[in-house]
């Protein structure tokens, strides 16, 4: 195993100088290519409570790790590290931490800084975490799970099961293929152009806005913040769109036929569920297309307790 | 002795070189400070692979930029008045020293990545050195911060998953406190499988480590609180889409 994996690190620059910047204090900036002796790299995790993480797939083999340091003197500036540990099974951790002890000067958290670019094989998956610094993601094909803080989760064009998690950072997931699941505590979760088997979202405090989703299960939930959505349907699709107390705004491009409950403290359905029946559990039920109840049907289901429903089909 | 101090007699300390005095210091300051200890940890695992390295050459571009670089200090030298060639000689950095040092500190940078530093490379011509290396079998090592003075960025860093799991405790007791209000309206059956599955997703979290896995082990019981309060979960177990 250990022969079968064997990893080739070119380091490509390597001078001892650090570049002062007047505001900023010390920056020191290194490059280094890990490229996989034997097997392909196929996770890369990183985590870098100390800055932002950057991801993006290229066609390559290797892993090109930029590295910023910035600190306000030398000996801050030592006192951060950067880890990398390749794996015999094809893994590559990237570890970063500020170093500590009984004898050091006490340093605040925001006067210093590590950021990571990181060029990567598409089909790696990523598994990533920061704190309040920023976590993007673009061009790969295998997914990830990514976790932050209250920095900011972006994702672009990513194919691949998904995964995010934030405490009050916006998520803001753009072209992914593949199923996702992005929660947040205490922030918005914006979704664009979403096209997988599955879809959920949740948000606690946050709002949920999502535009050209199209997955055959979909599930946004809210406790507090308004859900407002456009999205296709499915053949036998399922779509559940729910809040404690905010308000939903759904516009759904219909595809066959399609069976809409909603329940809310108001209710807008729009003229295309004027056929609408109120049921004597509370809900209101209509369908769209088609004459009779249909196997094929995808079904709708929109509920606030105590937020607006409004619902519209877009022709 | 300071860290700062230590690391530095680190080199001479896992070759054996030290004094004993200086030996019995750096091992009574690795017994009590982690951070050191790992820096020690880390240069010998990567000792031990080097050593199992076959003799790298170097590229020829390499050997050919370091004696253009000579040849050409040399021939500023010689036109140099007498004056400033004698001054150059006691000067503390010389221009083959330089560029000795250089090259040295390429070399540094590829072995141990902590201690690169670039400058512009427009400015200097970033040498290109490959090594082979085995990859280590082990799973790294989490080192426990190791203590620091209250407000410094280790000290904040090594509190930061634990506030940030009472940020999602938090949110869970709001939602708890909702599925609470919920439940009058659950049957029995219901209401111990509720219970239930909160017990089965508390052990979770309990049994998780500190970061990462518990924050996402309190998602877990969040998302589950969510479907109950805000979806009726519970109240449609059965009988729901």
């Amino acid at each position: 195993m250990k022969a079968a994996f064997a990893l080739v690190v070119v380091g490509l620059a390597g001078v001892a100088a650090a570049q002062p910047k007047p505001k900023t204090g010390l920056v020191e900036r290194s490059r280094l290519e890990v490229a996989p002796g034997g097997r392909p790299i196929k996770q890369l995790t990183i985590e870098n409570p100390l800055g932002d993480i950057k991801v993006e797939g290229y066609d390559g083999q290797s892993i090109l790790i930029e590295t910023t340091k910035t600190a306000p003197d030398e000996e801050a500036l030592d006192r951060l590290r950067v880890s990398l540990i390749p794996n015999p099974d094809g893994t590559v951790r990237i570890l970063t931490a500020a170093d500590g002890g009984k004898e050091i000067k006490p340093l605040s958290r925001g006067a210093v800084k590590i950021d990571l670019v990181i060029r990567a094989p598409r089909d790696a998956r990523i598994d990533a975490a920061v704190s309040a610094g920023s976590l993007t993601v673009v061009n790969m094909d295998a997914g990830g799970d990514l976790d932050t803080g209250s920095g900011p989760i972006s994702v672009r064009n990513v194919a691949g099961a998904v995964s995010t998690s934030a405490v009050s950072g916006t998520t803001s997931l753009t072209q992914v293929f593949g199923s996702v699941e992005a929660q947040s505590l205490a922030s918005d979760v914006e979704l664009d152009t979403i096209g997988g088997e599955r879809l959920v979202a949740s948000a606690n405090k946050g709002k949920i806005a999502g535009r050209r989703v199209r997955a055959r299960d979909v599930e946004l939930t809210t406790t507090d913040g308004k859900i407002s959505l456009e999205a296709e349907s499915s053949l036998r699709g399922r779509m559940v769109v729910a809040s404690l107390r905010g308000d939903i705004d759904v516009k759904l491009r219909r595809h066959g036929v399609v069976i809409v409950r909603a329940r809310g403290a108001k209710l807008s359905l729009g003229s295309s569920m004027a056929s609408a029946k109120a049921r004597s559990d509370g809900w209101v039920e209509g369908q769209l297309g088609g004459f009779k109840p249909s196997t094929q049907a995808a079904i709708i289901e929109l509920r606030s307790r105590y937020g607006m429903v409004q619902f519209a089909v877009i022709e | 002795m300071s860290c700062t101090r230590i690391r530095t007699l680190l080199t001479g300390y896992l070759d054996g070189e030290l004094e004993a005095d200086d030996g019995s210091v750096v091992r009574g300051h690795l017994r009590e400070c982690a951070a050191c200890r790992q820096a020690a940890t880390d240069e010998s695992a990567l000792r031990d692979g080097l050593r199992q390295l076959p003799p790298v050459d170097p590229p020829p571009s390499l050997w050919a930029g370091v004696q253009a670089q000579l040849a050409a200090a040399e021939v500023a030298d010689a036109k140099r008045p007498a004056w400033r060639r004698a001054l150059a000689r006691w000067a503390p950095v010389a221009p083959r020293f330089a560029t000795g040092g250089l090259v040295a500190a390429a070399a540094v940078a590829v072995v141990w990545w902590r201690t690169q530093r670039t400058v512009d490379d427009a400015q200097v011509p970033a040498p290109e050195v490959a090594i082979t290396a085995p990859s280590p079998e082990v799973e790294p090592k989490v080192v426990p911060p190791p203590s620091s003075p209250a407000g410094d960025v280790t000290a904040e860093l090594a509190g930061e998953a634990a506030r940030t799991t009472d940020t999602y405790a938090d949110a869970a007791e709001e939602l708890l406190a909702l599925a609470t209000e919920a439940r009058v309206q659950w049957t029995t059956e219901q209401k111990d499988a509720f219970d239930a599955r909160v017990a089965e997703l508390r052990g979770l979290i309990d049994r998780a480590p500190e970061g990462r896995s518990r924050q996402r082990a309190w998602g877990k019981l969040i998302k589950y609180l969510q479907g109950a309060v805000v979806r009726d979960d519970i109240a449609l177990a059965g009988g729901g889409l």
